[in-house]
Formats: C-alpha cells, sequence, structure tokens
C-alpha cells in the first residue's frame, strides 16, 4: 500500500479533489449520453408513434417502477388489469411539465450507469427512497428529479429543519450519494476476521437472529428496554457457546481484581443512591406529616368541642344541684361534701323526699317567698344565667309561626 | 509454581496453535486537541474497558491525519479509534484499520460517560466483552463493514496483554434511526433461589432458565456506561485517506442544524423589521403621518439654506 499512499500524498500537493472530479466526470457521462439520446427517440418515435413515456420506460425500467410506486402512493387505482391506464396516469403526471420528463430520463441513464458500478443494493434503496417520499407533494419529488440540473439548492434532508413557509420556494436537492458497494464488500473482506476458523472464545461477537425493531427511538423506555433485551439474549447464547467450548465465563466468587469502576467512584455512586433514596424518604415523611396536620387539626377543634361540651355539663350539673340545695345548706356544706355526696345522691333521696316530705317543700317554698335566711329582692327578676337560658325560646313563636290560639267562640264550640 | 503453569500452558497454546488462527489486534486511542471533559472522559472510559489499547497523547493537526498510520505503526496497532473535536462541542470518531484498511468517520452524539451516570454496573478491567449487534448491520455493505470494524476494535482478544480470563460484560450495537446505539451492561449471575441484592435497571425482564446450562443460573444485565450513539458519515478505502467509498447523505451536519436554528430566528426577526417598514410606508401613502413617513424636505427658504 505503499504506493497508495505515495499518490495520496502527491494528490494532496496537487489539491486534487478526488470528489470534484468524479462528480465531473459522471456529469460528463451523463451530457455524452444526452447527446446520444435524442436520436434514439426519434427513431423509436418514427417506427410506431409510441408515447414517449413507454420509451421512457422500455429504456429505463427502474424509473417505471418508480413512477407506478409514486401513482399508488399517491393514491391512484392501478388495479385495473389494463396496461393504458396506467400509463395514463403517467402521462397526467408527465404532461404537466415535459422537461422534467427529460430530465427523468436522463437522469434514469444516469443512475444506470451508477449502479453499473455499485451493484444491485442502490437499486433497492432508491426504490425505498421513492416509497418514503411517497407520502409528500408531487411537486417536491418533481423538484428531486430536476436536482441535478438546477445550481442554487438545498439539501433534501434539510427541508425539515426549514420553517413551513419557507418550505415552499424551496428547490431541494439530495446530496449525491456515494455507496459503492463493490469496494466496501472488497474492503470488508480484505479486513475479515477468518469466522469459520476461529472458534468463538476468539472473537466472542453475536448477532441476533432478527432485526432489533425500535419503533420511536424517543421512546427511552422502550428503546432501553430493546437494547436490554438484545444484551441478554447474546449473553444466555455466548454462556452456552463458551461453556460448551470450555472457556471461563463467570469470575469465582473469591477472585479479586481491579474493577473499570474504582472502590472511590463506586462509593460516589453508592452514597447518590443513598441521598436519592433518603430524600425520597424525606420527602415522604414531610408529605405525610403535612396530611397528618390537616387531620390533626380537625382532632384537635373536636376534642376542643368535646372538653368544653363536658365542662359545660358538669358545670350545668353543679349549679342545678346548687339551685336544688340552696334552700336547705348553701352555706352549711363545705364544696367537697357538696360535690360528692350530692352528686351521689343527688335523684333518689330528692325524688323519694318529695312525696314524704310535702310539708316540708312547702316550707322550703315559703321560706324562698317570704324570707328565711338569703336575698329577698329580685327574686323573680332574670339574673345573668336564666336569661342566658334558652330553652324555653322558640324562635317558631317569635316569628309568629307557632300554632295561633284559636278565638274565643271556637274554643268554646270546642268545648 | 508460576513459571510452571505458564511453561505448560505455553505449550497447550502451541499446540493448539497449529490448528487454530488467533485473533490480535490492538487499538490505539487517541483525541485530537480541544476536546472537551466529557471527551476526554469518555476516552479514559473506553480505555479501561479496552485492555488491548493504547492511549495516546493528543493528536495536534486536524488535517494531516494520514499521520496516524506511522503513529499506529510505532506502536504496533492495527487499529486506530481517533476522536476528533470541533468548535469544542462536536465530536467525530474515526475508527480505521492502521496501515491500509478502510476508514470509517463517524459522528458521536448523545454521550454520557461513565462518571455522570452514576449506573452500579461494574466489571473486571481487562475482562473480556461479549459484543451484540443487531441483526440489521448484516443489511447493507457498509454496516457490515462498520460491524467488522468495532468487532475488532471493540473485542477483546484472548491474548491481549492484561486481559482477565472472564466474561462479566457485555457491549451492545444496535442499529436504530439510521445511527449506531452503544451501551455497556454488566453480566449478573445469581442462582434462582436467592433474590438478587442489587438490581438497578428499573426494567424487570425476567430471565428465562437457560436451556443449555446444566447448574441453572439466572442472568441479569446491569448498565455500566458509557452511552452514546454513532452516525456513519463517511467511508474511505485506506487509512485516514484514499477515496470515499461511502457517503450518508441522510446525516446532518451540527453545524448546520445550528445555522438553521440561527437563520430561522433570524428571519423571523427580519420578516417582522420589513413588515414594520412596510406598514410605516403604507401608512404614510395614505397621509396617515406626517411627511408621508420620510424625511421632511428641506425648506428652499429656510434661514439654514439661504444663509448656508
Amino acid at each position: 500500500m505503499a504506493k497508495s499512499k505515495l499518490k495520496a500524498a502527491l494528490d494532496n500537493e496537487k489539491g486534487r479533489n478526488f470528489k470534484l472530479e468524479r462528480q465531473r466526470k459522471q456529469e460528463k457521462e451523463a451530457r455524452k449520453r444526452k447527446a446520444e439520446k435524442p436520436e434514439g427517440k426519434e427513431g423509436d418515435e418514427a417506427e410506431g408513434g409510441v408515447p414517449l413515456d413507454e420509451v421512457e420506460l422500455k429504456v429505463a425500467p427502474k424509473s417505471n417502477g418508480k413512477v407506478t410506486k409514486k401513482a399508488k402512493a399517491n393514491g391512484v387505482k392501478i388495479a385495473t388489469p389494463v396496461e393504458e391506464a396506467e400509463w395514463e396516469t403517467d402521462n397526467s403526471e408527465d404532461e404537466a411539465s415535459d422537461d422534467d420528463e427529460k430530465a427523468t430520463y436522463d437522469l434514469s441513464r444516469l443512475e444506470d450507469s451508477e449502479s453499473d458500478v455499485s451493484g444491485d443494493d442502490e437499486e433497492d434503496e432508491e426504490v425505498g427512497e421513492t416509497l418514503g417520499a411517497g407520502g409528500e407533494d408531487e411537486d417536491e419529488e418533481d423538484d428531486v428529479d430536476e436536482e441535478h440540473e438546477d445550481g442554487d439548492d438545498i439539501a433534501f434532508s434539510d427541508i425539515e429543519s426549514l420553517a413551513d413557509e419557507d418550505r415552499a420556494d424551496i428547490v431541494p436537492h439530495q446530496r449525491l450519494t456515494i455507496n459503492n458497494t463493490a469496494a466496501l464488500t472488497a474492503a470488508l473482506n480484505r479486513i475479515k476476521l477468518p469466522y469459520g476458523k476461529l472458534s468463538f472464545s476468539e472473537h466472542m461477537s453475536l448477532t441476533t437472529d432478527e432485526d432489533v425493531e425500535i419503533a420511536d427511538v424517543d421512546d427511552d423506555l422502550n428503546r432501553e428496554l430493546a437494547f436490554y433485551k438484545q444484551s441478554l439474549s447474546a449473553v444466555k447464547d455466548a454462556r452456552g457457546l463458551l461453556k460448551k467450548e470450555g472457556a471461563p465465563f463467570s469470575r469465582p466468587a473469591d477472585y479479586f481484581a481491579e474493577m473499570v469502576k474504582d472502590d472511590e467512584h463506586m462509593g460516589k455512586i453508592k452514597q447518590k443512591l443513598m441521598d436519592e433514596a433518603a430524600g425520597k424518604k424525606a420527602s415522604a415523611e414531610a408529605r405525610k406529616q403535612r396530611d397528618l396536620k390537616k387531620f390533626g387539626k380537625q382532632v384537635q377543634v373536636a376534642k376542643l368541642q368535646e372538653r368544653a361540651k363536658e365542662k359545660r355539663d358538669t358545670l350545668d350539673k353543679i349549679s342545678q344541684l346548687k339551685r336544688k340545695r340552696s334552700g336547705a345548706d348553701v352555706t352549711a356544706t363545705n364544696e367537697e361534701d357538696l360535690f360528692d355526696v350530692a352528686l351521689d345522691k343527688s335523684d333518689k333521696p330528692e325524688r323519694g323526699g318529695r312525696g314524704g316530705e310535702g310539708g316540708n317543700f312547702k316550707r322550703q317554698k315559703k321560706n324562698d317567698k317570704f324570707g328565711f335566711g338569703g336575698k329577698k329582692r329580685h327574686g323573680k327578676s332574670n339574673d345573668a344565667q336564666s336569661s342566658a337560658d334558652g330553652r324555653g325560646f322558640s324562635h317558631k313563636k317569635m316569628k309568629g309561626g307557632a300554632a295561633k290560639r284559636p278565638g274565643k267562640a271556637r274554643r268554646m264550640n270546642k268545648k | 509454581m508460576a513459571a510452571v503453569y505458564k511453561t505448560l500452558s505455553a505449550t497447550s497454546g502451541n499446540e493448539k496453535e497449529s490448528t487454530e488462527r488467533r485473533n490480535k489486534q490492538r487499538v490505539l486511542i487517541l483525541s485530537s486537541r480541544g476536546v472537551t471533559y466529557r471527551h476526554r472522559h469518555l476516552l479514559q472510559d473506553l480505555y479501561s474497558l479496552m485492555p488491548h489499547s493504547r492511549k495516546e497523547a493528543k493528536f495536534d493537526s486536524k488535517t494531516k491525519l494520514y499521520e496516524l498510520n506511522e503513529l499506529a505503526e510505532l506502536y504496533n496497532c492495527n487499529n486506530v479509534l481517533f476522536f476528533e473535536a470541533r468548535k469544542g462541542q462536536d465530536l467525530y470518531a474515526w475508527m480505521s484499520k492502521a496501515p491500509n484498511g478502510p476508514t470509517v468517520k463517524m459522528h458521536l452524539q448523545n454521550l454520557h460517560t461513565m462518571e455522570e451516570l452514576n449506573f452500579i454496573g461494574n466489571c473486571l478491567k481487562g475482562s473480556r466483552p461479549v459484543l451484540s449487534f443487531d441483526a440489521q448491520f448484516e443489511k447493507q455493505a457498509h454496516t457490515r463493514l462498520i460491524k467488522e470494524l468495532l468487532t475488532q476494535i471493540f473485542g477483546v482478544p484472548k491474548t491481549a496483554r492484561k486481559v482477565k480470563p472472564f466474561v462479566d460484560h457485555v457491549m451492545a450495537f444496535t442499529l436504530a434511526d439510521g445511527k449506531i446505539w452503544v451501551r455497556v451492561y454488566q453480566i449478573n449471575e445469581s442462582e434462582p433461589g436467592k433474590k438478587k441484592p442489587v438490581d438497578g435497571e428499573e426494567m424487570d425482564v425476567d430471565p428465562a432458565p437457560k436451556k443449555k446450562g446444566k447448574t441453572e443460573f439466572d442472568v441479569q444485565l446491569v448498565e455500566i456506561g458509557p452511552r452514546f450513539v454513532l452516525t456513519p458519515i463517511v467511508i474511505q478505502e485506506s487509512s485516514f485517506g484514499g477515496p470515499i467509498i461511502y457517503e450518508n447523505k441522510e446525516f446532518v451536519s451540527p453545524n448546520q442544524i445550528r445555522s438553521d436554528l440561527r437563520r430561522s430566528k433570524a428571519g423571523k426577526f427580519n420578516s417582522r423589521t420589513e413588515a414594520a417598514r412596510d406598514s410605516k410606508i403604507r401608512r404614510g401613502d395614505l397621509g396617515l403621518l406626517s411627511h408621508g413617513g420620510r424625511k421632511k424636505e428641506k425648506d428652499p427658504l429656510s434661514d439654514s439654506v439661504l444663509f448656508a
């Protein structure tokens, strides 16, 4: 390869550009073909007056496939068995611009010349491309065909990146693909390892049986899952193959050696994981606290209410007792006695006593009224407690909603 | 004892050599000047994963890449993995078979180094990886070539100097969207009865029990890192030179993307200012503005004109 090196150096010095040269050569070829072509076409037309498209189809079957594919993509029915119908659709497309047709013609010749070099692969690619592009406008495709003749243009792959309003005015072109399949295979054969002779443990490379399908590369989870599955299957196969060859696979537990990530790095990762876990835990705790707080407030309010109610009840009871006892010995009993004894005996003795000690009850009332201890004035007037007492109060009555007392005549009648 | 073992193993190796071919690879890893720290870390990660590689100082020139061939020859390397940084942000990876093999130039994107990924996977330094390829690599000539190059560069040969005899990680190359996605996983084996102590991956694919293995083992993968995506751009016939035998027309250079972005932004501004100017002129023509939106003509009788 010393020769090529030398050559390369020479070329470098001369400033030779291989790409440009190649392109120029192709252009020249195309021009030559173009010069030849008109004669042939005329001859054909003279022969049988075949429509132009058919000539094209005859000469370049590839372009034929292209056109029909295009028609399919555009939703034109090709299912009709009559061939002419198909040609007609072609016509309708191509009549729009005769120049275009010429261009496609030239192009097809040119591409043919290319494919002579590169083989079948390119053809397949071409068809795939037209299929892919089928969804777009026809005009755009025609423009693509024109690409080689136009000077100022823009790369086809750049179109998507432009804004919509700009897209209309642009004449797209595709960068000239170089895919020299023959050279590629030659290069591959030159460097290829002799896999047939090598045992698996020498190269340890595996290819999946089926394509790894990734529907959407932007879908992170599914994409990574596909990678994971691919490698997992490879690992399983490799393990089997290596075991069969007797090569060691798994590391024994007592084999220690330097790792790719050192302890410091692993410590950092561990710390990071722990921090993450701690953060998660802390946030969960905080949320729990927040919820509890919200709930706790309600609980507290309920508790306070309950306590207040209890207090009120006991106070009520006490006051009742006080009132009951006030006649007998309000002053005599000290408080503790009052509480204990009164609470215990509050109901029964009084009830029982009422019947038996009728005179005593009367006496008490009289004492209340006419004085025998205690204050005499304002006995019937409201005090703070009685005025706050709303037991007898009814807002219904206040509003006059209560059943009105019937008139006197009616009452008499009822009797 | 070790000497005895060595001699024994050497003899057995010699016997084998008569029947089997050896796969000998050495890789020169280096970068151009102007790499960022992430690029450098990626280089370091790859170096640590490839015991058969030789790291070199940054290469000075970006135009005379053919000098790399001599460098490779100097270090007995038959593969070159060269990272070229441009504008301090774009990274291109060149893979080449050194003396006269083909060269592939690729654009390296979506780069995440081991350090920033925080994956809990780990593997022995110098263990040999299983290389896993997508079946799509076999479909086209250029991908077949790329696959061969990847196999030879990233596959660690058995005879490498610092190699460890066990297999504890797998390198996956997948073709998707016209790009090559690279992942590295640790192989984690555990007996099925025991529950795994660590499982970093969020996806818990239940590994089916092995068909062939006598002892049943669960195999799980834990990612190690780094991650990156390669877009093939150009394949040259010889090493860092020669005719171009493949060119990817789908590839849009990052410069183009950036300039498009800028232009689209600039376009917005331009159209706005243009519209503003047009409306001003229109309003002027309609007589809605004083002096018709133009500069006031000089009064021929003003003092400044008369006494100039």
